[in-house]
């Protein structure tokens, strides 16, 4: 009771105190501003200008979004038929290859890990409708895939491998076989509300091959189409399948060379051959990407990082400066109750800061991007709501750890540089220097820049190849372990703290 | 100026932090460009010699510390008005700490780019042969950050002289040091993308750095060591101004 | 609470120096207790460690019977004014006594009041960065007075005053000791306390050297000591050594006489017709009285070092 009393009137000093410096609370006001400020600006010095060849507005400008909201390339040859009712699909992959499909070169072969070739229920040929897909791949083996984001691995990996789908109601099973006989379950997905009628049948994409050497700030990569051949045989169809004969499309052909000879299906005495590029997957986010998120509103938490860290360092430096902490002590003789006292304050006082100045600025970029015609990537509230408290948060806890590293040195030069090259220097090692994917990932894991993983809005995908790099805005630890790593160093330097404060002489 | 030169050095010597900020500078420098070396020996980084020098990004930090202290030091004491009641011509004082100041970095960085330049090509072992300092562009990337080092000393002794509390001017230094990649990052109109890091003193800074892949740079070397002089000497500048026109 | 401050044994080295060494004292409610000592005495450790700023190898410092650590609400038991520049510039005057009010669970009414009695109510809402060395001392003491304590602790508060501001604060150190409060003020110069302490406790190398009553120590230090202006010195000389006195001579026309009251050398200069211009009964000052002891207790530590 008492010890609690006495704390509150701790707090409540240390709030005076903060609240009476001008300095300080100018401070916290310019964390905030340049928070709102670099994100206006980091729209404002961006332009959508993206334009085709014939000066079109460039393809994939805004994606379809699949089933569950998310953006999604649907993009692949498709031979399909009218699919009415229960019942199933089989067919035997007999090859599975891809060659490059650069305009202006020879192809050679180049067959990607995600090259696809197998049997798809999908419920329309417009891109982003809902679907199931059993299909071989160039370097995962058989998957069962549906709605972009669902992915279930297969044993088999070699051609030939049988596929087959079976529908009932709005649950579709795949199966698969080595040799047609014994058949062992891949998986059940549903489906929900999937028509009566949907096309069915035989489908190959295969992505962009990319390779991406990074320097300092920049990306330069090389990047070209490939194209997937698929063979067939052996196609079983059970239930009603009232076109009796396939149909070709190019699904999410997005305007290129109406003629193209080499994509399309062809029927082989038995069997069905079909040649496509592209991919069936969610849309991965990256560097220079199509669109803009949640994140990249917030890249003036940086700068308010550094704001706050300054306020922080000299809100505790400063008592020692002039001797202050004398006063402050026999006022509270307990130690650990002010420097608790001061870390609560100072978190919650950056924490509202950054938060009300987050809230802000979300919407207020968005709609600048909005009007630029960005595509803006759609994530769950949750994951908004997590970004934006977790940005506050992060720009909390570093506020601790800059009191705590300024108890500890009692120099704010020394505490603000130590805390600002902790938190700072690493990401931008991971994000801008020579530093490799590995080393990088290795920076954010194990320095306090792992926070920002917080910040992280969108999931990786592990049956899309892309570069999942920190500089892409993808991090090595999930957003709680990044911002645990962050915590851990800051209750060590308050340990610390406590205890050299407790043991020194004021 | 002599005197004012004798005195500000005699200040700094017999400050205890000095050396021990010196040695922290070359100490880290080579650090982080030693585990940069390895952590690129089997992979190769595209680039040795800006590998083993990317130790600098956190050696100019020291360098910060160090420029900021040497006139925050005497703002936080009032030690300042008894400086300019030995050199009145404030000018002349601000003058003889970049002299100083300069130099100090100068010695500290030719010693943590020597050490770096020799572990980069000791680690990064057969990417690393070709890192001799008798190759032109290899010594320019030495040459450079050395300089790159002092210049960032001489912006934060004006930023400082400026600001005159050490925590905000090392917050002001920093910040004007990292956000802008950050920022760039961020940015994709590839203009602004091209502006930004040409005006960014550290990118543009260290684009010295660089050995190959030349044409892919935002800026030219020794431009962009140029475009981190003028922010050196624009805070020097402002610095001088606020130190003739405020009270100490 | 009971208004005392009981030091007893206290020792602390840093390294090779010896800081306390055996420091023992006691200050009793009513009165003004001067705290003296030559610089480097250990007051200003001593007054740390009995605000429990300062940790110490051996010996305590309770305040009331109670260490000041244990203290729920320290500031409304012992007012202390360590330094009166420990403050933060940019914060005004009255911001500072606010939050210190705030961390006793006081509020702003008393902040105005104790700023009134120290008479700061027009510069309390200045920035302190810009305050005089006197109105910060004003303001410190201000601080003390906040919790209304029954002990204060007062470390050189006269230091950097104008002499009226000193004439104030000896005046308002009596005042809040006839109030029943146990006052402690340190110093470094005895003649700061002539008027002001009702007790002295003189301290060097750490440890007490005297700790007496002002009266008791002038009476002490004065002795029988007469000046005597004679233009007839030797006949003078013989006079007053013939009736037992030791005689002393200070100048070419002046003698020190101890041993003989004053008016006996009025009487045996006039049985002998000695001529003399002027006869002064001496009275110690308090700083004489210091002076006296406090040289003794280095000469006593020299040849203890010798040893």
């Amino acid at each position: 009771m008492s010890g609690r009393d006495g704390f509150g009137q701790a707090l409540h000093a240390e709030w005076t105190k903060l609240r009476t410096v001008r300095g300080w609370v100018f401070g916290l006001v310019a964390a905030a501003l340049v928070i709102v400020l670099m994100g206006l600006f980091a729209a404002a010095a961006s332009n959508f200008s993206c334009s085709g060849p014939d000066g079109k507005p460039c393809a994939g400008s805004t994606p379809p979004l699949g089933p569950g909201g998310e953006p999604v390339v649907d993009n692949f040859s498709f031979a399909h038929q009218a699919f009415t009712g229960d019942g199933s699909i089989t067919a035997r992959v007999t090859s599975l290859t891809a060659v490059s499909a650069a305009d202006d070169q020879a192809p050679v072969e180049a067959t990607q890990p995600w090259t696809k070739g197998g049997v798809i229920i999908k419920e329309s040929t417009t891109p982003g409708s809902p679907y199931a897909a059993l299909t071989l791949t160039g370097g995962h083996g058989v998957r069962l895939q549906h709605n972009f984001t669902g992915d279930i691995a297969g044993t088999l990996r070699a051609t030939p491998s049988w596929l087959r789908l079976t529908r009932s109601g709005d649950t579709i099973t795949g199966h698969e076989s080595a040799d047609g006989a014994t058949w062992h379950l891949v998986g059940t997905v549903t489906l929900p509300g999937l028509p009566s009628t949907v096309r069915a049948g035989l489908f190959a994409a295969s992505p962009h091959h990319e390779v991406v050497t990074e320097s300092f700030a920049s990306t330069s990569g090389m990047s070209y189409p490939t194209r997937a051949t698929a063979e067939f045989d052996r196609i079983d169809l059970e239930g009603t399948w009232p076109d009796r004969e396939w149909t070709g499309d190019d699904v999410g052909d997005l305007g290129g060379p109406v003629d193209r000879p080499e994509v399309g299906f062809e029927e082989t005495g038995d069997g069905v051959t079909v040649r496509g590029s592209g991919n069936i997957a969610p849309v991965v986010a990256g560097r220079g990407g199509l669109g803009r998120t949640v994140e990249g509103r917030l890249v003036g938490a940086f700068a308010g990082l550094i704001a706050v860290i300054v306020v922080a360092a000299t809100f505790m430096t400063s008592e020692y400066r002039r001797g202050l902490i004398r006063t402050s002590l026999a006022a509270s003789p307990r130690r650990g109750r002010v420097l608790a006292a001061k870390s609560v304050v100072i978190a919650a006082v950056t924490f509202v800061t950054a938060l009300a100045a987050a809230l802000i600025t979300t919407p207020l970029v968005r709609a600048v991007e909005v009007g630029k015609g960005f595509f803006e990537y759609p994530v769950p509230t949750a994951t908004e709501v997590r970004v934006i408290v977790g940005t506050a948060a992060l720009l909390a806890v570093a506020a601790v750890l800059s009191l705590a590293v300024g108890t500890v040195l009692r120099r704010s030069a020394g505490a603000v540089t130590v805390v600002i090259v902790a938190i700072v220097l690493p990401y931008i090692l991971a994000i801008a220097s020579v530093l490799p994917t590995g080393p990088s990932d290795w920076l954010l894991r194990v320095t306090p820049a792992a926070a920002f993983a917080v910040q992280q809005s969108l999931p990786e995908y592990a049956q899309v190849t892309a570069d999942y790099s920190p500089a892409d805005g993808y991090f090595p630890l999930s957003p709680l372990g990044g911002f645990a790593v962050l915590c851990g160093y800051t209750a060590v330097a308050l340990g610390v703290a406590f205890s050299v404060l407790r043991r020194r002489d004021a | 100026m002599k005197e004012a030169l004798h005195v500000e050095w005699t200040k700094l010597r017999t400050l205890a932090g000095t050396a021990w900020l010196l040695a922290g500078v070359v100490l880290l420098t080579v650090a982080l460009g030693v585990t940069a070396s390895a952590a690129c020996a089997d992979t190769g980084c595209g680039d040795p010699a800006k590998t083993s020098l990317t130790g600098i990004a956190f050696g100019q930090a020291v360098v910060a510390v160090l420029a900021v202290l040497a006139v925050g030091g005497e703002y936080s004491t009032g030690m300042i008005r008894v400086t300019f009641a030995a050199v009145p011509r404030r000018s002349t004082v601000l003058a003889a700490k970049a002299v100083v100041v300069g130099a100090l970095v100068l010695v500290a960085g030719v010693a943590a780019v020597l050490v770096s330049v020799m572990a980069g090509r000791f680690v990064l072992a057969g990417d690393g042969a070709a890192l001799s300092l008798a190759d032109g562009p290899v010594f320019r990337a030495a040459v450079g950050s050395v300089l790159y080092l002092v210049l960032v000393g001489l912006l934060s002794l004006g930023v400082a002289t400026v600001v005159r509390d050490a925590a905000a001017a090392i917050g002001v230094v920093l910040g004007l040091l990292y956000l802008f990649p950050i920022v760039a990052a961020v940015v994709s109109d590839p203009d602004w993308f091209k502006r930004l890091q040409r005006i960014s003193p550290m990118t543009a800074g260290l684009a010295v750095q660089a050995t190959t892949n030349l044409d892919s740079l935002p800026i030219s070397p020794w431009a962009g060591l140029g475009v981190l002089g003028l922010w050196a000497a624009g805070a020097l500048l402002v610095g001088g101004l606020a130190l003739r026109l405020r009270d100490a | 609470m009971e208004a005392t401050i009981e030091v007893s044994g206290l020792r602390k080295r840093y390294g090779p120096t010896v800081a306390l060494d055996g420091m023992t004292f006691t200050v009793a409610p009513g009165k003004v207790t001067g705290f003296v000592g030559p610089n480097g005495a250990g007051k200003s450790t001593t007054m740390r460690v009995i605000l429990g700023l300062d940790s110490v190898d051996e010996g305590h410092a309770l305040v009331g019977g109670r260490h000041y650590r244990s203290l729920r609400h320290p500031l409304r038991q012992v007012g202390s004014l360590l330094d009166a520049s420990a403050l933060q510039p940019s914060r005004t005057g009255r911001n500072h006594l606010l939050w210190l009010a705030h961390s006793q669970g006081l509020g702003a009414r008393r902040v105005d009041e104790v700023a009134e009695r120290v008479g700061l109510t027009s510069a309390i809402r200045r920035k302190a960065g810009g305050y005089s060395l006197g109105m910060r001392q004003r303001l410190g003491i201000a601080a003390a007075l906040l919790g209304d304590p029954p002990v204060l602790v007062l470390d050189e508060p006269v230091n950097g005053m104008d002499p009226e501001g000193i004439r104030w604060m000896r005046g308002f150190l009596r005042s809040l000791a006839a109030e029943g409060r146990a006052v402690l003020v340190s110093s470094h110069l005895m003649s700061e306390l002539q008027d002001t302490a009702d007790h002295v406790v003189i301290v060097g190398r750490g440890k007490v050297i005297a700790d007496v009553g002002v009266a008791e120590l002038i009476e002490t230090a004065s002795g029988e000591r007469v000046t005597l202006r004679t233009t007839a010195r030797t006949q003078a000389m013989t006079v007053l050594a013939r009736a037992g006195a030791t005689v002393a001579v200070t100048g070419t026309d002046t003698l020190t006489v101890t041993g003989l009251s004053g008016e006996r050398v009025v009487a045996l200069l006039g049985e002998d017709a000695v001529p003399f211009s002027e006869v002064s009964a001496h009275r110690a000052s308090l700083e004489e009285a210091y002076m006296d002891l406090t040289r003794d207790a280095v000469e006593f530590n020299a040849a203890g070092d010798a040893r």
